[in-house]
């Protein structure tokens, strides 16, 4: 197997495809009709609320679970029919399954000595020092912290140099500050080692920071596939708006979509957004702005040329968060948006009942479709 | 297994100096094994130890007899034998069938398994005679059991099973399969099945799955098991008595002769001593071969 | 792997808790190690209160088919004592054999204390080792006018109880061979059961070691009345080999009859009444050509019994020739009442004359007892046996 791996590895591109992979348990759809390649030495996040389907389909990834239909593939094999222990692919557990009767070394060298490498020894004592657990060697699990666990998890996984190496948010069970520490190894580890990671995880600022890509997942279907800013900056749907950063979705009429810019009807004042960040040419639409790309000022103070505007505001609420404050503005039309100024000192501040406009440029801007629930993703587990 | 590593462990490992009355708790459990194991323990080593031309009638005299171990031993060595012989193959044959049995409680029951745990458990609703005692009727010559397979010619025409040692062994198989089931589906059933799948996930087939993870991690489980099979298997008397005849008498018959029908008390408690011995011994053994100590 | 508890716990404290302990074991070893007192009871050293008066009852232990049977509405025997006296009798069939059930009473008699039991049927040798341990009550015969009326004057003086004084005779028996018609030919002699290659596997012996080794010392040409340690251990070498070769299925005491039963045994060391109780046709009964084994099995009331008055109202009972006569007709044991002959002719014409209740001359004269054997022989002997027993 090892050998094989070698001349994939050497040949075509050891690409992970999901092909219309589907997984039902009785009459519940977990997976639905899923299809996404992760590149070869990729660092690919698959983010979603719990319950969405993501160990779902890593389990299929690795063997543990059949899928209803569909393929699964490296390269140009399908593994679809594989049983787990022929695939080229590890398993970070979410729980990390430690073997507890073994030592860490023998954890580590579990792989190996199945699959009847020569220097079991060397190679173990290598990722020993990679994860940094070398004094660690005699002990079991039982006796590590969390962190080390978590790292005799990784070691154990990756010493097999796998086509794949799964990971089902591995860092769920450790604190902020261990987590934090973490992915930077983890994302040292996968530049130095440079194969394919796919990382489960329900946290959206662990899968930004580390992901070169970023499927975001929603009730078994990918909402959106990209690079993090890309998912952020330009989202598709509701759901990714509002479950990556925090998203102002106010109800709008596409008035003009002829030009580079579309125009847009909010509730009587015409705004403009980007025609690349347009995802509805016409009807109604909603019209998304991230709170921290919004400059609040004084009632009639700015006049911006070819920036968006709208007018009428009343501050509600004011929390004032060190970095940045924060406000709640009610616009005419009933609905609150949020605002966040960045406390640079060089703008003015607002109290509760101060009247302002609200100003953001086009391309900070993004149009999606009315028919989605506005309110999508949005209430989610609160994360750190 | 470096020296590094024991440093480390010792240093989770603290010896607590604030236990201070601490050593209360063990009160009542010394209590008891005075009571009920070193008292008559004690008493039975007096015992052993009298003069075996006494009587019951008469009185036995203490004349700290030490003979009278050499000669019961030599005495009654083929019952030795014999009951360790039973008692293995007991063990054995308990551990093969309740290990798959255990396993299927453990991981395929699914919502049946109380069901079957309570079917496991259920023979101990009735007394250990009354079950061994319907094993003869089960077992009798001209029973269904014989019948069948002598119509199989597995038994000759003229053949049995009552009063064989097929049937002691049989019996013991019977009584003692509860006592090795329930541990070691104590075990399995502690066993984490995410376990299992990381070995899959591992290059483990599954067998090797089994040999490398669920069996070591079960070893708790088999070891108590087999002792707990094996120890009262190796005193028993009840089966041989009721499903035996004379030639398969274990060592349990001839110390509950002694005791009971002889009142030969010191030859009694000379065989109890040296069985309890031998046993002891037996599990020491074993314990440190199978590296129970070790196990989490 | 951490250390043990103990080492933690504070030295002073273990020690305290070792010194203690050592204190305990040490007191309950000198106990033990001065040895056992013999388990005579000296005359005088335990008396009973007898509360007959106050508790209308008694508690009886014996044989299994030994008492006709106690849930039979009108004819049972000990319905009509209870309803003639107004005692309540609880009946246990405890009694599997002379030797076990002595060892069950056994801790109790030898420290006076109470067996629960009013009275008990042993056979003459164990009743005989019970007298001279001293472990019984003495009865009253004026109580029991019946028994000095009624009893067969060859029973009235055994020389172990020459007066009667401890024991009344239940019920006398033979001890032969029983064989199931169905599964074997007649079995005749103790030579064929031992020896027949189609009964191999298929027979069981009596645990009482003087009905065994009767037979034994018979088929060895030695008499049983009158033997030597060599006769004896020859007979049980002789013994030893049908053991060894699996012609003995097993040792068995009064429960031989659920092997029989079952077709486990086809043929069997067997006492004369329990077969002809069984009820079945297909059981017989003969006294082999060796010989038979003779005795009586007692009635014996144990120190402490606290309702000698109703037990002796009891033997009174049974005495009396009609109750003798309905035993027997249902036992078929040797009926030791004189008159019950005349009585079962009442009601039941095919028991008269019958051999096994009314024995004819011939019978008793091919019968033996068991020689009388000191406590060195007795523990010699039956040592010797319990050997073959247990394998
Ligand atoms: N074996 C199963 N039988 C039935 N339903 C299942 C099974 N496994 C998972 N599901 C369901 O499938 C859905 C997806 O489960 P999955 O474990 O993939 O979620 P997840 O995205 O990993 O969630 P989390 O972030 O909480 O780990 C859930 O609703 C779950 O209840
Ligand atoms: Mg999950």
């Amino acid at each position: 197997m090892a050998q094989s791996d070698g001349e994939q590895r050497s040949g075509a591109p050891r690409d992970l495809h999901l092909t219309e992979v589907s997984k039902r348990f009785g009459d519940f759809v977990a997976v639905d009709d899923l299809t996404l390649t992760v590149p070869e030495g990729a660092f690919f996040a698959l983010l979603g609320p719990s319950g969405c389907g993501k160990t779902t389909t890593l389990r299929m990834v690795a063997g543990l679970e059949d899928p209803t239909a569909g393929t699964v593939s490296i390269g140009a094999e399908d593994i679809t029919g594989l049983k787990p222990y022929k695939r080229p692919v590890n398993t970070v557990f979410q729980s990390y399954a430690l073997f507890p009767h073994l030592t860490i070394f023998e954890n580590i060298a579990f792989g190996l000595r199945r699959r009847g490498v020569k220097d079991v020894k060397r190679q173990t004592d290598d990722m020993l020092r990679l994860v940094q657990l070398e004094q660690y060697g005699g002990r079991k699990p039982a006796q590590l912290s969390g962190g080390q666990q978590q790292r005799v998890a990784l070691g154990r996984a990756l010493i097999n140099e796998p086509g794949v190496l799964l990971l089902d948010e591995p860092l769920g069970a450790l604190d902020l500050k261990l987590r934090r520490q973490m992915q930077l190894e983890l994302k040292r580890i996968q530049t130095e080692i440079g194969i394919t990671f796919v990382h489960v995880t329900h946290d959206q600022e662990e899968a930004m920071t580390m992901a070169d890509t970023i499927a975001v997942m929603n009730s078994g279907v990918i909402e959106q596939m990209g690079a993090p800013t890309e998912l952020y900056e330009n989202p598709r749907t509701t759901f990714v708006a509002n479950f990556l950063g925090q998203s102002n979705l106010v109800s709008t009429d596409v008035v003009d979509s002829s030009g580079s810019t579309v125009i847009v009807d909010c509730h009587g004042q015409k705004v403009g957004v980007d025609e690349s960040r347009s995802h509805t040419d016409q009807g109604k639409g909603w019209l998304g702005i991230r709170p921290e790309k919004i400059f609040a000022s004084q009632r009639d103070s700015e006049d911006l040329e070819d920036g968006n505007q709208l007018t009428g505001g009343v501050v509600s609420d004011v929390s004032f968060v060190g970095v940045s404050t924060q406000y709640l503005v009610r616009m005419p039309w009933g609905q609150e948006l949020m605002v966040f100024e960045q406390n640079t000192g060089q703008r003015q501040s607002f109290k509760s009942g101060d009247e302002v406009d609200l100003a953001w440029s086009p391309q900070h801007s993004f149009l999606l479709d009315a028919d989605q629930d506005a309110a999508a993703g949005a209430v989610r587990e609160d994360v750190g | 297994m470096n020296p590094s590593a024991t440093e480390a462990v010792n240093v989770t490992d603290k010896p607590g100096q604030r236990r201070g009355k601490g050593w209360l708790l063990l009160v009542p459990g010394m209590l008891w094994l005075l009571m009920f194991f070193l008292f008559p323990t004690v008493q039975l080593f007096f015992t052993s130890l009298y003069d075996p031309s006494g009587s019951f009638e008469q009185g036995y005299a203490m004349t700290w007899h030490f003979q009278n171990y050499a000669d019961a031993i030599k005495e009654t060595s083929d019952l030795f034998v014999r009951s360790f012989l039973y008692a293995g193959i007991t063990t054995l044959v308990c551990l093969l069938l309740a290990y798959p049995l255990a396993y299927a409680i453990a991981f395929k029951s699914g919502r049946w398994k109380n069901v079957m745990l309570v079917l496991v458990i259920a023979p101990f609703f009735t007394s250990f005679l009354l079950r061994t005692l319907s094993w003869q009727a089960i077992l009798a010559d001209q029973g269904p059991v014989t019948g069948f397979l002598r119509a199989l010619a597995i038994l000759p025409d003229d053949g049995r099973l009552l009063a064989t040692p097929i049937a002691v062994v049989a019996g013991l198989i019977y009584n003692f399969l509860p006592f090795m089931t329930l541990p070691l589906y104590a075990s399995l059933d502690k066993v984490d099945h995410r376990l299992i799948e990381a070995a899959g996930d591992l290059y483990s087939s599954p067998f090797t799955g089994f040999r490398k993870v669920t069996l070591p991690l079960s070893m708790p489980g088999l070891v108590s098991g087999t002792l707990l099979t094996f120890i009262p298997a190796s005193g028993d008397y009840i089966n041989a008595e009721l499903l035996g005849t004379p030639r398969e008498y274990m060592l349990g018959n001839r110390i509950q002769s002694a005791f009971l029908v002889e009142q030969n008390y010191p030859l009694a408690a000379t065989l109890s001593l040296s069985l309890m011995l031998l046993v002891v011994v037996m599990v020491i053994l074993y314990i440190r071969r199978s590296g129970t100590e070790e196990l989490v | 792997m951490s250390k043990p508890l103990s080492s933690q716990v504070s030295r002073r404290g273990f020690m305290r808790g070792a010194s203690l302990s050592a204190l305990a074991v040490g007191g309950s070893g000198l106990l033990a190690s001065c040895g056992t007192e013999g388990a005579k009871v000296e005359e005088g050293s335990c008396e009973s209160t007898d509360k007959s008066e106050s508790e209308q009852e008694v508690s009886f232990s014996n044989w299994p088919l030994y008492l006709d049977p106690i849930k039979a509405k009108d004819t049972s025997t000990l319905e009509k004592f209870e309803q003639v006296t107004g005692i309540a009798v609880s009946y246990d069939t405890d009694v599997n054999d002379n030797l076990s059930f002595k060892a069950k009473v056994a801790p109790q008699l030898q420290a006076c204390k109470s067996t629960s039991r009013d009275v008990f049927v042993l056979t003459d040798w164990m009743a005989a080792q019970m007298i001279e341990l001293g472990w019984l009550q003495e009865l009253d015969h004026a109580n029991m006018p019946n028994v000095d009326a009624n009893l067969l004057d060859s029973l009235k003086s055994p020389s172990w109880d020459p007066e009667r004084k401890y024991s009344v005779p239940w019920q006398s028996g033979m001890t032969g061979i029983a064989y199931n018609a169905e599964l074997t030919d007649p079995v005749t002699s103790f030579q064929q059961l031992l020896t027949r290659p189609e009964l191999k596997g298929k027979i069981t012996l009596l645990t009482e070691m003087r009905d065994t080794m009767l037979f034994m010392l018979l088929m060895q040409g030695a008499d049983p009345e009158d033997f030597t340690d060599d006769e004896f251990s020859n007979a049980i070498a002789e013994l030893q080999k049908y053991v060894d070769n699996g012609q003995v299925r097993r040792f068995t005491g009064n429960d031989y009859t659920d092997d029989l039963k079952q077709g486990n045994v086809a043929a069997c060391e067997a006492w004369s009444g329990d077969i002809a109780a069984l009820g079945n046709p297909k059981f017989k009964w003969l006294a082999p050509e060796e010989g038979i084994s003779l005795w009586s099995d007692n009635m014996l009331v144990p120190n402490l019994a606290e309702h000698k008055t109703n037990v002796e109202k009891l033997i009174n009972f049974y005495y009396e020739p009609v109750n003798a006569a309905k035993l027997a007709a249902w036992n078929y044991y040797f009926c030791p009442v004189k008159g019950a002959e005349d009585e079962i002719a009442q009601f039941d014409k095919s028991a008269v004359g019958n051999p096994l209740i009314f024995p004819a001359e011939d019978m008793l004269s091919r019968g033996y007892t068991f020689m009388g054997l000191d406590a060195t022989q007795d523990k010699n002997y039956q040592a010797q046996f319990n050997q073959v027993q247990g394998g």
